[in-house]
């Protein structure tokens, strides 16, 4: 390849990467503006419309409302999750196949038709507009990523560990607290932390289910966007994009730690 | 004393059973339970409702796929797809090509660029370009300051705005499946080819290429796939003159109040969404995205 073919071919890359990442942070500055309404770059810096976030009212409910709903679906999705990779790894063939693919089918049904189906099902039940209506939605989308990976943590974990328990005497809930816990603890969180961000961002399926009286964060967000752009809802991004890169430097964490024993 | 000989037979069996059917079934169980309950037949109530409009069964699905403000819905949708398929390809594969070529620091910096966007919410995404492209925003401001526009371009609401926010969403789902496609690609055949006296150029188009083929198609399956069914990127960046089908079934559900017509119009898009996964299947890296492989 010729120097100007290459260089051309590197500015060309440069630029669609420059185009993934720099876009993202727009909100960034936004919510940083101290005019009243959003100009980019902003005139001046200021905190005031972080000021003006927390202390609506409307705002930090449906910032709490997330945390709920994001909390239970995690919660939920963790046990069935972790107890269904379990059950995978003792099977074989073809119905592991089928349930590995249907653990994911929530995934590759468009959200909007999720969305409508729950809707459907949730208004004669009276779950529409509540937390436990939320997070059994957001559940769906969150279980993939726990039996994902938990999954992948079990694949690694040497099953000679747990004959040795068995044979040292160990009762079955012995050697899962003791031996099959520690090891898939990566997995754990991993699956935890992946559910907590898919909660946390779900948009489709909640602008159904919140009504009114549960609108998560991202509901709220949605619903001001398609109306207006104020500076409050760049600070609603902003935390989002803040809340995303802690649970990501916590993910980071774990998988550090869980590996330094093995390296030493 | 003399054991009964059958039990430890039995004994076994018994064992054998409990491990290899009770114990992976009760495991099992709750996780299937709660997606029969609360995905599969949710799904199935809809299904019955898009067959009860009461001027009969297929009633909704005939309006749906012929009628003809409907049928331009579908259209419109399908080269939406179509057209940010053949942009993220086209931008995903010198990405991927250059993926291959990086080492350490830069290797990892590019990497992070294409794995970042993952992480961040779609609706912040969405929402930063609206900022970004509004009449007053930085994009119109550099272009006016270039002199490359004398006012003002509408980039918002309109098929601009969905397909910036679609490929911006879009371009990591063509990248590393082409990626991957790339890194299996035997290097002894391109100094095969170089040996035997082609140019690049001739190396790249009769060989390079025609083996990085098939990411390129897992690629283009799985965006197509996920475009089909997009919805908050359209709905925030589009405008109801270009409806795509979700659009158009969100408002067929919140505006117009007609049920029966919106699940028809989920049923069609499902249909579509599952063809294209049978068509993909063949493509697409279905064992890594099982647990089985």
């Amino acid at each position: 390849m010729s120097l100007a073919r290459k260089i051309t071919l590197h500015a060309l890359v440069a630029a669609v990467l420059a185009f993934l990442v720099l876009p993202i942070l727009a909100v960034i500055p936004a919510s940083l503006n101290s005019a009243s309404f959003i100009r980019l770059p902003p005139s001046a810096l200021s905190l005031r419309w972080y000021g003006a976030f927390f202390q609506d009212g409307e705002w930090t409910s449906s910032l709490l409302t997330s945390a709920k709903v994001a909390a239970i679906a995690t919660g939920l999705s963790l046990f069935l999750g972790t107890a269904a990779a379990l059950g995978l790894r003792r099977i074989e063939g073809a119905w592991r196949r089928i349930l590995s693919g249907f653990f994911l089918a929530p995934l590759i049904v468009p959200a909007i038709v999720t969305a409508i189906a729950l809707y459907y099902v949730s208004r004669p039940l009276g779950l529409v507009g509540t937390t436990i209506g939320l997070a059994l939605g957001h559940a769906l989308l969150c279980l993939p990523f726990v039996v994902v990976n938990v999954g992948v943590s079990l694949a690694g974990l040497d099953p000679i560990l747990l004959r040795a328990a068995e044979g040292l005497g160990a009762s079955p809930f012995r050697i899962f607290r003791t031996v099959t816990v520690p090891s898939i603890l990566p997995g754990l969180v991993g699956g935890a932390i992946f559910a907590a961000i898919t909660s946390f961002d779900e948009v489709v399926i909640s602008i159904f289910l919140a009504g009114i009286e549960a609108k998560t964060l991202p509901v709220k967000m949605w619903e001001t966007i398609r109306v207006e752009f104020t500076p409050v809802a760049a600070v609603a991004a902003t935390l989002l994009i803040g809340l995303t890169l802690v649970f990501f430097l916590t993910l980071h964490a774990t998988l550090l730690r869980s590996r330094r024993p093995k390296a030493a | 004393m003399p054991e009964p000989t059958g039990r430890p037979a039995v004994a076994t069996t018994r064992a054998l059973r409990l491990q290899h059917v009770v114990v992976p079934g009760l495991l099992l169980l709750p996780a299937v339970g709660f997606l029969v309950l609360w995905f599969v037949i949710p799904l199935g109530q809809l299904f019955l409702l898009s067959l009860s409009d009461p001027r009969g069964a297929f009633v909704t699905y005939r309006e749906i796929l012929a009628g003809s403000v409907y049928r331009r819905v579908l259209v419109n949708t399908i080269l939406v797809a179509a057209n940010v398929t053949l942009i993220s390809v086209a931008l995903g594969y010198p990405t991927a090509y250059v993926l291959t070529r990086l080492k350490g620091f830069w290797l990892a910096l590019a990497f992070w660029c294409v794995l970042v966007p993952f992480w961040i919410s779609v609706l912040v995404r969405t929402f930063s370009w609206m900022l970004l492209l509004e009449a007053h925003g930085p994009i119109n401001a550099a272009l006016l300051a270039l002199h490359l526009a004398d006012r003002p371009l509408q980039l918002l609401f309109n098929d601009v705005g969905v397909y910036i926010g679609m490929v911006h969403v879009m371009l990591p789902y063509a990248v590393l499946p082409i990626y991957a496609g790339l890194l299996r690609i035997d290097h002894r055949l391109l100094l095969a080819s170089d040996g035997l006296g082609a140019s690049p150029w001739m190396t790249f188009r009769r060989v390079y290429l025609p083996l990085s083929l098939p990411g390129i198609g897992a690629a283009a399956a799985l965006v197509f796939l996920l475009s089909l069914g997009f919805f908050i990127t359209p709905a925030l960046l589009g405008s109801m003159s270009n409806l795509t089908l979700s659009m158009l079934i969100e408002n067929l559900v919140n505006e117009r109040l007609v049920w029966p017509l919106a699940a028809a119009a989920s049923f069609v898009l499902l249909a579509g969404t599952l063809l294209l996964l049978l068509i993909g299947a063949r493509l697409l890296p279905v064992r890594q995205m099982t647990l089985a492989g």
